[in-house]
């Protein structure tokens, strides 16, 4: 199971102390010091607003309008809990946005109708690029176009806890922290977001 | 257990969220169950199946948000011109406004042709052309019995400046990044490659080094990266590059670029490259430093 991004930020955590230097440093205004601590989050920040908005252009939205947040607000953090929690705290509220918004709108889609099927967006400009083999491309299309439709089926806290889960890999306890929710609601949300998707895509994968 | 509750908790078991006497109770049903132990190693394939879902997002995307990140940052930062504007036009008197109106319609009229539209850029030397390409994007009736024609204009504008400044930077950038042409990357390259200081062109060295699919392109960027070839981030490309590079040149560069500093892993590495490299001068090389090194040639 993926569960790199968890072990990389844990494994970033450790030296805490020079974290916490690190945001103090910030938060008296050392851009230098910010633009380290950015670059210890961005990369898993980054991803998870990709799989979650599965678009380059909304994903690169989500991770400025994110670390903008925390450059304004940073003078807030009372270290009350780990930068760790904070930071994503704030990273899925405005990726929630993004995706209730565009439930709202039904605007940018992850799949687009094509002549030859519903295709994902994202999966589409990757295609463009590689030029593989026709026969492994056509069950990807296939498989994009599917996950294009289970996923719009799932409540945007859905999608948000089982992308944290399945592909941060991040505890059920955590997610809780994050969503300021508890453990237990975290679990309920887990479950129907995966009912969902194996009622999508069981025969499929 | 009944089957049913076994089924529902097997997500959760997957994953590791059961608690300890759920977990113990599962585990004892599917001991016991082959229809549930089915079922759960078909919800693992599922699991898998999501695995294929993941997306990671590409390397240019990540340096292209650094970019903007610290764009918008500084934009931040600056006071807004419009508090000043605003009290200098409360103290204008009532007469007086409308004169200063019409200066500001002449003012916009002559900016528009003469500020560039790159933030950050209004010091540079700018100087405009006429259109030099034109595309016609759309034609579209409408109901007068006209035709909306939309072209895009491609407008040649020649900026000077130092490679100190941010903007000029992110457009020797984008430059290095321009896929269409080969030629033009090559020469950005040769540009950034005095620059690796910077962490962003850094992360286009790297990134060019092992993505990019002109091998001029690739030397370029070794180059640029000869003083920071102790850095973990640069060793763990260039040991991919030695590695997967089709180029047997681009290679060699690697191997003496890795070899300027010493790691733990060098010489694992070396054996590996020694076993499976096909060009003779490559292997040679190789052999070379393990023996300078010390150590074996061959892996046992």
């Amino acid at each position: 199971m993926a569960q790199p991004a968890a072990a990389m930020v844990s494994a970033r955590l450790a030296p805490k102390l020079e974290e916490t230097e690190l945001i103090r440093a910030v938060q008296q205004g050392d851009q230098s010091a910010f633009e380290a601590l950015v670059r210890s989050y961005d990369q898993s920040v980054l991803g998870l607003a990709m799989n979650l908005l599965r678009s380059p252009e909304d994903a690169r939205d989500a991770y400025q309008e994110a670390f903008l947040r925390v450059y304004k607000n940073i003078h807030l953090f009372r270290f009350d809990c780990s930068f760790y929690t904070w930071l994503y705290r704030i990273v899925t509220n405005v990726c929630l946005d993004h995706l209730r918004k565009r439930k709202i709108r039904r605007e940018e889609p992850a799949s687009v109708e094509t002549g030859d099927g519903a295709i994902d967006r994202t999966y589409s400009v990757e295609e463009d690029r590689a030029g593989g083999d026709p026969e492994r491309s056509l069950w990807n299309r296939q498989l994009s176009s599917r996950i294009g439709v289970v996923l719009d089926q799932l409540t945007p806290r859905e999608r948000m806890v089982f992308e944290l889960r399945h592909y941060q890999g991040m505890r059920l306890r955590t997610i809780g922290e994050i969503l300021e929710t508890t453990e237990e609601a975290a679990k309920n949300c887990l479950f129907r977001a995966t009912q969902k998707m194996r009622a999508g895509l069981g025969d499929f994968v | 257990m009944t089957c049913d509750s076994a089924i529902e908790l097997s997500d959760l078991y997957l994953y590791g969220e059961l608690a300890s006497h759920q977990e113990e109770e599962l585990e004892q049903h599917l001991h016991g169950c082959d229809t549930c132990q089915k079922a759960l190693e078909g919800r693992r394939a599922l699991h898998r199946g999501f695995d294929t879902l993941r997306l990671d997002p590409p390397p240019e995307l990540l340096v292209e948000c650094r970019r903007n990140l610290l764009r918008h940052r500084s934009m931040d930062r600056r006071p807004s011109p419009w508090i000043g504007f605003a009290t200098m036009w409360q103290s204008f008197g009532m007469t007086a406004r409308p004169l200063g109106a019409l200066a500001l319609v002449a003012l916009g009229f002559f900016a528009s042709r003469l500020i560039p539209r790159e933030p950050g850029l209004a010091n540079q030397a700018l100087v405009m052309s006429d259109p030099v390409a034109t595309t016609i994007r759309s034609v579209q009736p409408d109901a007068a019995g006209h035709v909306q024609i939309a072209v895009d204009e491609t407008r040649r504008r020649l900026i000077t400046g130092s490679l100190t400044d941010g903007a000029i930077e992110r457009l020797m950038l984008t430059a290095a990044r321009d896929e269409s042409n080969d030629g033009l990357r090559v020469e950005s390259m040769e540009i950034l490659k005095n620059r690796a200081t910077s962490a962003d062109v850094r992360d286009a060295l790297l990134i060019a080094l092992r993505n990019d699919p002109n091998p001029g392109v690739r030397f370029k960027a070794l180059e640029g990266l000869k003083g920071m070839a102790g850095q973990p981030e640069v060793r763990k490309t260039l040991s991919y590059v030695l590695q997967n590079d089709q180029n047997p040149g681009v290679r060699i560069q690697a191997i003496d670029l890795l070899t300027q500093h010493q790691d733990s892993g060098l010489v694992g590495m070396l054996q590996q490259v020694v076993s499976k490299e096909s060009n003779h001068y490559v292997r040679q090389r190789c052999e070379k430093v393990l023996q300078e090194l010390n150590a074996s040639v061959g892996t046992f």
